[in-house]
């Protein structure tokens, strides 16, 4: 053998060696992708947006371990895993928070996805010797929280969904809203022949009639199904063409089967495609409630946006259905609920919140922790727009919040009303308990160059990622 | 709560004038305790303050009508030791007061000091005592009081610095007072976990070293004795106490009524077994395995030293073990051999 060719095979064999390397390295790299899930105003955008940044400052994260051991290195955004996805816009959305004029994202209207490498030395000896520093690609996806609620319709057929739509549509507090919409339902014959001009005109006075419910306040979550309010890419679809209608199975060619067959459509060329894309995926997933928001729109609020939490939980029900018992057998293995929004009060009421909170999801928790998985309640505000000070007020000390209100431009002292430690969150002969206002983002938020503030991120983080970071 | 109660405490939401209002932590009345809210971690027993236990009362009175006799003794004997130099020839009269002045004021200093170190132990005592409130209780407003005792106690150290400007900047008024007390856990305390976690291993290898070479068993007892007491002044330095003389005996004191608590008194057989069951090598050479035994024993009284001294009691999570200094330790023999 000459020598050349020997220099020829070392150095094939050093290429192959770096290969597997490589190989080896990104097999070593971990991947796993955070669910979060949320109904509309729930805080998602702003949670990923804080989360992202906190993750790349790194620096008001104490009580995620891999930071208070000194074991994180560092970390970057990265291409998306996924090209037909959009990118999560974290540089628009931190520009609109921290800005001059700062200001909250808009609602989101589409899915977008972001993906972020931690780069950060292993804890445990053993893994060190393998490698000096690992790297865990985190995975986002951010979408409007009104599609959240299109989930449950996989369980449901046309007949009963038009049941449960038209009896909560003839009921307060959406009685007022929907006339227009259920005078036309009685007035046409849902046996008559299919034509697609009537279909028209339903699903247009049902879509009006949806976008009241969400206008009105308070505002109403339970909003099915979502793309007739937030179509994304599906703007003026021929799938989005249908609506409730009252009345059993008829016949073939008649109105309702058309309907019926444009739901079945919907079904499995939306919903379930952002199912399977999205959501059947999930490592872990933290489900944010704005149970703030509910008490502020007092008790029909508060019991319309249960039901709607009811329903987007209901996936974790036992038994339901055969998807998500797989779902949650095979993956999720810790789910975190969190009141999101907790400086709307000031922190002595925080341990309140979490209770009012671990009240809402008792039932799901429960069927979650007999699937197995690990389960954590949590009272957090992705970005903290206020500070907790004391006033007295007729010789008593109160504790109230102090931030810049939205539309105003000096700083208030509210006290909003203090959250009962039990259940009973509406004392009778009250009218309006609580008075939660929404609050600016803090000037010059994360201009020290450490992160945007915020409560009991890092917490969250820890019971998330932690784990994963070990 | 009934209806009538409720509908006085009750306040309508509504907005203040905000010049009125005064950031955290503001000083008021003891916070009431949360009802129902069971400290939610598993706690190790308090750690005991042996507060005038044992000593009797009349064995007090006897110490100090002891001590006053000696004072009057000893003042009797100065005053005529100077009347004496001053008549020998002034020179040695001058001498002689100006050495007693200086031993006079020395042993002020001295009993300063102790004074101030024994006053740290027991501030040490009562920060551990109120951090384990907090953490039970989990209300709010008192952390930051906590905070800045702590602070306060570590103040001056240079190494400890950076940690206390870390911890002032990670606490928030968003955290509760169990938050603010696991931050500081966190933050400061674990740093100086390890370091004492390191000065014990040194000092458990030092006296099992010690032990296995010394030809005879007297200079080991002792070697062994003045590395121990070391390894506890060491320890309580770190994490603040700065023990005098009265200070560290009363160290040690506590450290044995804590032994069981610390839960790492095991018996002697136990420890025997510890060294020898591993170790073929250690059966060889009774001398070896003498100086594994001691060596372990010094770690105990290190890992006890820890828990007397921690402003912050541990937790389950965060308890020394002797498990590293024990393979650490076993590995000597073949060191040695
Ligand atoms: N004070 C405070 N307000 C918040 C916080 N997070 C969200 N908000 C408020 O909640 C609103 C909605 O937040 P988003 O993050 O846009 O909600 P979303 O879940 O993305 O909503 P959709 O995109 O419509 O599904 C914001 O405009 C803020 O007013 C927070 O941490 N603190
Ligand atoms: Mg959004």
């Amino acid at each position: 053998m000459r020598i050349q060719d020997l220099t020829d095979l070392t150095g094939a064999g050093t290429r192959l060696f770096d290969q597997l390397g490589d190989a080896a390295g990104r097999m070593l790299e971990g991947e796993i992708r955070l669910g979060v899930t949320g109904l509309r105003r729930a805080g998602k955008t702003v949670f990923v947006t804080a989360l992202v940044d906190n993750l790349l400052k790194a620096g008001r994260l104490p009580f995620l371990d891999v930071m208070a051991s000194g074991r994180f290195r560092a970390a970057r955004l990265k291409p998306q895993p996924d090209a037909d996805v959009p990118r999560f816009e974290y540089e628009r959305h931190l520009e609109a928070l921290t800005g001059p004029a700062p200001d909250w994202p808009q609602p989101t209207r589409g899915i977008s996805q972001l993906r972020l490498a931690i780069r950060y030395r292993p804890g445990s000896a053993l893994r060190r010797a393998v490698q000096t520093a690992s790297t865990l690609n985190l995975v986002v996806v951010d979408y409007p929280g009104e599609w959240l609620l299109d989930l449950p319709l996989l369980r449901l057929s046309f007949a009963q969904w038009s049941t449960m739509t038209l009896d909560m549509a003839r009921h307060p507090p959406r009685a007022p809203l929907s006339a227009d919409w259920l005078a036309w339902a009685d007035s046409i014959d849902p046996a008559a022949p299919a034509e697609e001009e009537d279909a028209r005109r339903g699903a247009a006075l049902y879509t009006a009639y949806l976008h009241a419910c969400r206008r009105i306040e308070p505002g109403l979550s339970l909003i099915q199904p979502g793309r007739f309010v937030e179509p994304g890419d599906m703007k003026n679809a021929p799938l989005l063409t249908f609506c409730p209608l009252p009345g059993d199975r008829r016949g073939r060619h008649s109105l309702w089967a058309l309907m019926e067959e444009r739901y079945d459509a919907y079904k499995t060329s939306v919903v379930r495609r952002f199912f399977t894309e999205h959501f059947a995926r999930l490592d872990r997933q933290v489900v944010l409630i704005d149970v703030l928001g509910a008490l502020n729109a007092g008790p029909i609020g508060l019991a319309d946006m249960k039901r709607a939490l009811q329903l987007s939980l209901e996936p974790f029900r036992h038994g339901s259905s055969g998807w998500l018992d797989w779902l949650l057998g095979t993956r999720i293995d810790r789910v975190l609920f969190a009141a999101t929004k907790a400086d709307h009060i000031a922190a002595s009421q925080h341990g309140n919140l979490k209770t009012l909170l671990d009240g809402f999801v008792a039932e799901a928790r429960s069927h979650i922790r007999f699937e197995g998985a690990a389960v954590e309640t949590m009272a957090l505000a992705s970005l903290k727009c206020t500070d907790t000070v004391i006033t007295e007020h007729e010789g008593r000390q109160l504790r109230c919040v102090r931030g810049i209100p939205v539309g105003r431009d000096r700083p208030t002292v509210l006290f909003p009303g203090d959250i009962p430690p039990g259940h009973e969150v509406f004392p009778p002969g009250r009218e309006r308990p609580y008075s939660f206002l929404s609050f600016k983002p803090p000037a010059g938020a994360g201009a020290d160059g450490r992160g945007l503030p915020h409560v009991r991120l890092d917490q969250a983080l820890q019971f998330l990622l932690g784990d994963y970071l070990e | 709560m009934t209806e009538s109660t409720r509908d006085r405490d009750w306040i309508a939401p509504m907005e203040l004038d905000p010049d009125g209002s005064a950031p955290l932590p503001v000083e008021e009345e003891a916070p009431e305790p949360v009802p129902g809210v069971e400290p939610e971690v598993e706690r190790l027993p308090a750690v005991r303050a042996m507060r005038g236990a044992g000593g009797s009362r009349v064995g007090r009175w006897l110490a100090g009508a002891l001590a006053a006799i000696v004072a009057v003794a000893l003042g009797f004997d100065t005053a005529d030791l100077l009347a004496r130099s001053f008549a020998t020839s002034l020179a040695l009269g001058v001498l002689v007061a100006a050495a007693v002045s200086v031993a006079v004021v020395s042993a002020g200093a001295m009993l300063l000091r102790e004074l101030r170190s024994l006053r740290r132990l027991r501030r040490i005592e009562e920060l551990r005592g109120t951090a384990d409130r907090l953490e039970g209780e989990a209300g709010h407003g008192e952390g930051d009081r906590f905070a800045g005792a702590l602070a306060r106690l570590y103040d001056g150290r240079p190494d400890l610095e950076p940690v206390l400007v870390r911890l002032k900047d990670a606490i928030t008024d968003a955290h509760d007072d169990a938050e603010v007390v696991r931050l500081i856990d966190r933050e400061v305390l674990a740093g100086l976990d390890r370091a004492a976690y390191q000065l014990t291993l040194r000092a458990s290898r030092d006296t099992a070293i010690a032990t296995a070479l010394s030809p005879a068993a007297v200079i080991d007892l002792a070697v062994v004795l003045w590395r121990n007491l070391k390894l506890v002044r060491e320890i309580a330095t770190l994490y603040g106490v700065r023990p005098g003389y009265f200070g560290s005996l009363r160290l040690l004191r506590r450290m044995l009524a804590n032994l069981a608590v610390a839960g790492v008194a095991e018996s002697a057989h136990h420890v025997a077994v510890d060294a020898l069951g591993g170790s073929l090598a250690a059966a060889i050479s009774t001398r070896v395995g003498q100086g594994v035994i001691n060596g372990l024993l010094t770690a105990r009284v290190g890992i006890t030293a820890m828990h007397t001294c921690r402003p912050v009691a541990f937790g389950p999570h965060n308890r020394p073990s002797l498990g590293r200094i024990r393979t650490e330790l076993l590995t000597l023999p073949k060191q040695v051999l």
